[in-house]
């Protein structure tokens, strides 16, 4: 008997495939498609502790096998959050992760101190690593100092499982994953978007109205596992594996470099099925090649 | 528990090039045909199963629906690699898309539905106008010269009245379709213009001057929008637009509108 179940600390995911951030919305705009408390949990959308409304259009660009957005963030804020989206995905029994982000250490604490206490929310993704907000994420993340201040606040705030999302815009991943694990993480999770540009030749200007986005999608999948296999060779802690998945076989690709469960991110958006076919491959994959468990994929060197 | 919506694929009955780079795509949808209302997109998948490249499904409005029949079509123009590989795709082969997606046009009953598309923005209101079939409507539809003036003969079949402008005055009047509809409004009573509801698509700037018009005049419009999608299903909050207070989102707030929703100068 194959088991798909995945521990990260406390949480109990029932399979290591879940939706990333910011490509999933809330759930609920997925479930025309998928019956999303199959997986194994959803990674919300960006919660900060305002409403934000985003960076101004156009706000994506397609790229070779990539895609490159400026969203900045738009999300309905914690409240909105917690009153609107959360009822549904808690009534259909999905285990919710919910994605924060903070202009400062103390809207981190007080961010993670008002979900730390909320029904149904199993965990917390702490966002030190988006590019686009001026003065948001992209700071902590890529330093190992104030990476570890963070970790630290967060997890004097709550009792809930705390993952780290890395930033891939550094010189040593090893680094900021150790100040995560120094802090009190539960977990890391990498990578998040690679920061990147277009210019419009024939309007003479960049293409996107933030100048800068963050790629994602196939095009970073080599970046997305080097840094994978790097982290997960440095730290005890779990690392889930984000970055490019379109196919069981490269999720397969991110256990075998050691990550314990997976996000699927910009797949989703063009074929919102794609996590469940990802999952039913996965299935079929430790069946012909008998595996017994996730962890048992990984590559010993 | 409610159907779960398929990404369907369905097969090609036709594609093809109607006048240089414009192209009548036929589906065989039966699922999109009676489900679908005028306005609404599918976003269509223009590569082969595998290829990641280009990996976005593009967005089309629904040009056309024989809900007898259960065929769909889209009318496009080639614009870049998505559209052009679009066009290679041959009667028989299958098509991956999803939909109908978005926020068709609000009909109501007791109006005077004013139908104003300007070139390929044309697409979405064939539909419409065959929906509108057996009302005052009237149908006004612009192009630059005669001969890319686009599916004439479709819109005749809805049996509303047509009114043509072309910028160089090789059929129907001389000029943009703003100008004839200025001529339109300016020939009705108040009492009309109160009940006109005006329903357009088209280059941003067309639609822009027409709202203007509207304003001055007094009339209801609403507009179907484009911009860059990724998901094309509320996912990602990528299509996002300038509105009168924050953003709207094409793919769920659109993509046809309220056009006073929009921050026209944004
Ligand atoms: C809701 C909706 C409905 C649409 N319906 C139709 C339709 O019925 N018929 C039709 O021909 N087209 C329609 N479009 C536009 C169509 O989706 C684009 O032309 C297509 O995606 C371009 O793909 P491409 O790979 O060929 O071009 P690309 O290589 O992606 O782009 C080529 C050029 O076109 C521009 N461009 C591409 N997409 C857009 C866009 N969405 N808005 C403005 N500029 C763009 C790019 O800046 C570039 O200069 C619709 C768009 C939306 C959002
Ligand atoms: C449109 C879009 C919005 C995103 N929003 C967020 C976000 O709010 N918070 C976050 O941590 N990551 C966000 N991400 C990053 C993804 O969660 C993921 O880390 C990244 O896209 C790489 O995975 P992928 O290649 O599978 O998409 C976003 C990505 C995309 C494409
Ligand atoms: S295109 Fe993704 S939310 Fe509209």
């Amino acid at each position: 008997m194959i088991d798909l179940k995945v521990k990260i600390g406390t949480l109990r995911l029932k399979n290591p495939v879940l939706l990333a951030s910011g490509t999933c919305g809330y759930g609920k705009e997925l479930s025309d498609f998928l019956d999303v408390s199959m997986l194994g949990g959803i990674v919300v959308k960006g919660i900060s502790l305002e409403p934000r409304k985003g960076n101004p259009p156009p706000r994506i660009c397609e790229t070779p096998c990539g895609l490159l957005n400026s969203i900045g963030l738009e999300n309905v804020g914690v409240e909105r959050f917690i009153r609107e989206k959360l009822p549904w995905l808690r009534d259909k029994g999905v285990t919710v992760i919910v994605n924060c982000l903070g202009n400062s250490i103390d809207e981190y604490k007080e961010l993670s101190g008002r979900l730390g206490n909320v029904d149904g929310i199993h965990a917390l993704e702490i966002n030190i690593s988006c590019p686009n907000v001026k003065k948001g994420g992209a700071l902590f993340g890529t330093d190992p100092e104030l990476t570890f201040k963070v970790t630290k606040a967060v997890r004097e705030e709550t009792d809930l499982p705390i993952i780290i999302k890395l930033s891939p815009n550094v010189t040593d991943i090893c680094e900021i994953a150790r100040a995560c694990q120094e802090g009190g993480a539960t977990a890391v999770s990498l990578i998040n978007t690679l920061l990147g540009m277009a210019i419009d030749i024939e309007r003479k200007r960049p293409f996107l109205g933030n100048i800068f986005g963050g790629l994602s999608g196939p095009a970073i999948k080599p970046v997305a596992l080097r840094m994978v296999w790097q982290v997960a060779r440095c730290v005890d802690i779990p690392v889930i594996g984000i970055g490019g998945i379109t196919s069981f076989k490269d999720a397969i690709e991110f256990f075998m470099a050691g990550a314990t469960a997976i996000q699927v991110g910009t797949a989703t958006l063009i074929d919102p099925t794609s996590s469940e076919k990802i999952l039913s491959g996965i299935i079929d994959f430790m069946k012909e090649n008998n595996y017994l468990k996730i962890a048992d994929m990984k590559i010993v060197d | 528990m409610l159907q779960k919506r398929q990404i369907l694929r369905q097969k090609v009955l036709s594609n093809t090039e109607i006048r240089p780079n414009i192209f009548l795509l036929k589906v065989a949808s039966p699922e999109i045909s009676v489900s679908a209302t005028p306005g609404q997109f599918c976003m269509l998948r223009v590569t082969e199963d595998k290829s990641n490249d280009p990996f976005l499904k593009r967005p089309l409005s629904i040009h056309w629906i024989n809900k007898d029949t259960g065929e769909i079509q889209f009318l496009y123009r080639i614009v870049g690699r998505g559209t052009e590989l679009l066009s290679l795709i041959r009667e028989g082969e299958e098509i991956e898309l999803i939909g109908p997606l978005g926020q068709g046009f609000k009909i109501e009953d007791k109006e005077i539905p004013i139908i104003v598309g300007g070139g390929i923005g044309i697409a979405p209101l064939l539909f419409l106008a065959d929906i509108l079939r057996g009302t005052r409507g009237v149908v006004i539809l612009g192009a630059v010269t005669k001969s890319l003036l686009l599916r004439l003969g479709a819109f005749k079949e809805s049996g509303l009245e047509i009114l043509v402008a072309t910028e160089d005055g090789s059929f129907g009047n001389k000029g943009l379709v703003t100008e004839v509809f200025d001529r339109l409004m300016a020939r009705l009573d108040e009492s009309d213009r109160k009940r006109c509801m005006v329903f357009s698509c088209g280059p941003f700037p067309m639609l822009r001057a027409l709202y203007h018009l509207c304003k001055i005049y007094g009339v209801k419009c609403q507009v179907s929008l484009e911009t860059f999608m990724a998901c094309g299903t509320g996912l990602c909050l990528g299509c996002a637009v300038k509105a009168r207070e924050g953003f709207l989102h094409v793919c769920k707030d659109g993509p046809c509108v309220d056009a006073k929703l929009i921050d026209w100068e944004g």
